[in-house]
């Protein structure tokens, strides 16, 4: 009976939906560092357990009111649910119970109870003991207020902020890198406060009796000289004593320095980590961006042109020299090589990045990332940069949509600045947006207002703006004159009066930026609005 | 035709000269060595080498006399002030056109008297925040305008006694009559300002005004050739 009543519980994780949403939603609440969810619930975490340590210190001068009371219990409920509620995501039962029935199936023996519940006691007990539990456990005992002593275990509410706070855990974790140096430091240390601690005692009890009455006040004083603080409460008379002190106090600084070297050469070992936990963190917030691989001459521009027009992006660059000149530009920057997968996709590749611009001045950088860029997003945006023009079609292949030469651009620039100067610098101006003037494409959707309607009809003079072509892959429109190949598609460079639009194809206009944005708007209400989901 | 001295061999002197139309220009290379003579001669490019800081030798490739446009396309800047500074002290008229490596080094240029400065580093990251921006109106662009296809972006002046002298931009009519979109219009009087025809529907045309069209290269023609059928071109250009 107790037997059915297990499978049908384990059936019932092993397939609900609800039940797996619910476990997702809470894994997303607690546990996953990406989620946003966790982000805010942390901030909200982080606040109640600094108001409520105010609170119990507050208690320990004026009775608790109602109020505090009520607070103290609504947070321990919350921590107990909260300690509970980590113990569940920690492991799945249902998959040790289902994988246990199926080896005893397949062995054709009864299912061993007995070992089953071992392995699952024994794994939320391992939960149980990781720091971080007993941590959760100690922040809920002093709520209890009968035992005096809990009241101690106060300041491991404090500790609790480790679990919501990035930067302190990566602290903790610094200190574990640098466990082996700790532990010997510690052992050493050790043998220096008994040493201490013995001689002060033999010295001194005899002979200073009413300073150093017992063995615990000779560890007060090791302690409190070999750290170098020397309160002064406790001073050898004896010159044995004496003799110990400086002893103590010499190594006690030399132990010290090296504790202090340990922490922050492990500090500067992560202080990358810590710089990109940070970039990662603004990223998040974005919310799209631009990857820039390379901040040479090119990749400076691009920069600068996106900065100008407010928009987001990440440089990463293995040269320390542009690294630090975009970080002193108060960019985002990585300093790695961007050919790395892990590199792409700690930078949000898979994510949140719109596009990846390859400008390294190596072409064989530039195809490496290209491709690895690629591999990563299928559907990404990739612009790179080719130095030499053999380089090009090997861009191409790697994945690239558009590949840029410098010289050939400027090369381009100064042909058509060469006898139609005005002409010129007045397209580049449109394009750039540098007037009130701008060049837009306006997309015909089914249904609107132009869907279906002649180029007359439209009456752009009208709408003080001018046409200067539609793109379209429609094949009706291949009567017409005057078309020009695009990629997949043509462009009908100044269409007659008769030239009915159709459906998904592009007008190229030129206007006021005003006069643009009233006319999309226009088309945007006269969209048939999409029946809701 | 107009004649181009080309001052230093590198990538980008062969880019500018593979954009232009053959027919409009001829050149003369000014290289550094027999080696870069050798190279360049082998394209088909009269060549000199000649010590660009010496004045008669500068005269002696025809700046001051028959050359209208020169490239100064040395790879260091100061090179490129030192020649143009010696170049607009011979010839007041000529259009110098300068590359820039040091983007600190455009204004010294401007000052030396170069007419345009070319950065292809800030014009490769312009280019590739404007495919970011707006990658249809560049794809367009690219295709059609700055590449291979026949459409083309032209500046017209219009010459005294020009038949179109006093006649307004709406009834210039150019969609319908020749297959070209007026952009706008360079009103003389005002300065070199471009006016943008759609704002400004009813401007009267008059002699020196220059017309900025889009179209086929054949149509830009046929409306050259009524604009100049009047009277003699002045400066015309595409």
């Amino acid at each position: 009976m107790l037997t059915q009543l297990v499978f049908a519980l384990v059936s019932f994780q092993q397939h609900s939906s609800t039940y797996k949403k619910t476990k997702r939603f809470f894994y997303h609440l607690l546990e996953d560092s990406e989620s946003r969810l966790k982000s805010r619930f942390d901030k909200a975490m982080i606040i109640s357990v600094l108001f409520s340590v105010f609170l119990l210190i507050d208690e320990v001068d004026t009775p608790a009111s109602n109020f505090e009371k009520m607070f103290e219990h609504l947070l321990i409920a919350l921590f107990i649910l909260e300690y509970l509620l980590r113990a569940w995501l920690y492991n799945d039962i249902h998959h040790i119970i289902l994988k246990h029935h199926a080896k005893s199936l397949y062995l054709n023996r009864p299912m061993q109870w007995g070992k089953v519940a071992k392995i699952i006691i024994t794994k939320k007990i391992e939960y149980m003991l990781t720091p971080l539990a007993i941590i959760d456990l100690l922040a809920i005992l002093p709520s209890f207020r009968s035992l005096t002593l809990f009241r101690a275990l106060l300041i491991f509410r404090l500790f609790k902020l480790f679990r919501y706070f990035k930067s302190l855990r990566l602290f903790a974790e610094i200190i574990e890198t640098k466990r082996f140096e700790l532990y010997t430091l510690a052992v050493f240390l050790g043998f220096l406060i008994f040493i201490g601690t013995v001689g002060i005692y033999l010295f001194e009890h005899a002979a200073n009796g009413q300073q150093v009455r017992n063995l615990f006040d000779a560890v007060y004083w090791s302690i409190v000289t070999v750290t170098s603080v020397g309160y002064g409460d406790i001073a050898p008379q004896t010159t044995g004593g004496r003799l110990v002190a400086i002893g103590l106090i010499l190594t006690g600084f030399g132990v010290l320095s090296f504790l202090i070297s340990i922490i922050v050469s492990a500090v500067n070992d992560k202080m990358n980590d810590l710089r990109e936990n940070s970039i990662y963190a603004e990223l998040k917030g974005y919310k799209s961006f631009v990857i820039i691989c390379g901040f040479g001459r090119v990749g400076q521009h691009i920069a600068k042109q996106l900065e100008k027009h407010k928009q987001h992006f990440i440089i990463i660059d293995n040269n320390p020299v542009n690294a630090m000149n975009a970080r002193r530009l108060g960019y985002l920057v990585m300093h790695d090589d961007a050919s790395k997968n892990d590199v792409l996709i700690n930078a949000g590749i898979k994510q949140k990045a719109s596009a990846v611009l390859c400008t390294t001045g190596d072409d064989v950088v530039n195809v490496y990332i290209t491709l690895t860029s690629r591999y990563l997003n299928p559907s990404i945006r990739i612009i790179s940069r080719a130095n030499h023009p053999q380089n090009v079609n090997k861009l191409y292949q790697a994945g690239a949509d558009n590949v840029i030469q410098p010289f050939e651009i400027a090369a381009l620039v100064v042909a058509q600045y060469i006898g139609k100067p005005v002409a010129f610098e007045a397209i580049l101006g449109v394009i750039r947006e540098e007037k009130q003037f701008i060049m837009e494409t306006l997309a015909v959707c089914a249904g609107s207002m132009i869907d279906g309607i002649t180029i007359a009809e439209l009456d752009f003079e009208h709408r003080k703006l001018m046409l200067i072509g539609v793109v379209s892959a429609n094949p009706t429109h291949q009567k017409h004159k005057n078309s020009y190949a695009l990629k997949n598609q043509q462009f009908y460079f100044n269409p007659p009066p008769f030239f009915i639009l159709q459906p998904d194809d592009l007008l190229v206009v030129l206007g006021r930026d005003i006069g643009i944005a009233y006319f999309r708007e226009q088309l945007k209400n006269s969209r048939p609005k999409e029946p809701k989901r | 035709m107009k004649r181009i001295a080309v001052f230093g061999y590198s990538i980008m002197s062969l880019e500018v000269i593979k954009q232009l139309n053959e027919e409009q220009y001829s050149y003369v290379f000014i290289v550094k060595n027999k080696a870069e003579a050798l190279l360049v001669a082998e394209q088909g490019f009269d060549t000199r080498i000649i010590d660009f800081t010496n004045d008669e030798a500068i005269k002696s490739v025809g700046i001051g006399e028959n050359i209208d446009i020169l490239f100064c396309f040395y790879p260091k800047d100061s090179d490129n002030v030192f020649l143009t500074i010696s170049a607009r002290a011979l010839d007041n008229e000529l259009t110098i056109i300068a590359i820039v490596d040091d983007p600190e080094s455009a204004e010294k240029l401007l000052a030396a008297g170069a007419n345009k400065i070319i950065d292809p580093y800030e014009i490769c990251g312009r280019k590739t925040y404007d495919m970011l921006a707006k990658p249809d109106i560049t794809d367009v662009l690219d295709h059609t305008v700055f590449g291979r296809h026949d459409l083309h972006i032209a500046q017209i002046e219009i010459p005294k006694n020009s038949s179109l002298e006093q006649t307004k931009t709406g009834a210039l009519l150019l969609a319908g009559r020749y297959n070209l979109i007026l952009i706008g219009v360079v009103d003389k009087v005002s300065g070199d300002t471009l006016h943008f025809v759609m704002d400004e529907k009813e401007h009267t045309l008059s002699s020196g005004d220059v017309l900025v069209v889009l179209g086929p290269a054949s149509d830009i023609k046929a409306f050259k050739e009524e604009v100049e059928a009047v009277t003699e071109p002045s400066v015309s250009s595409h």
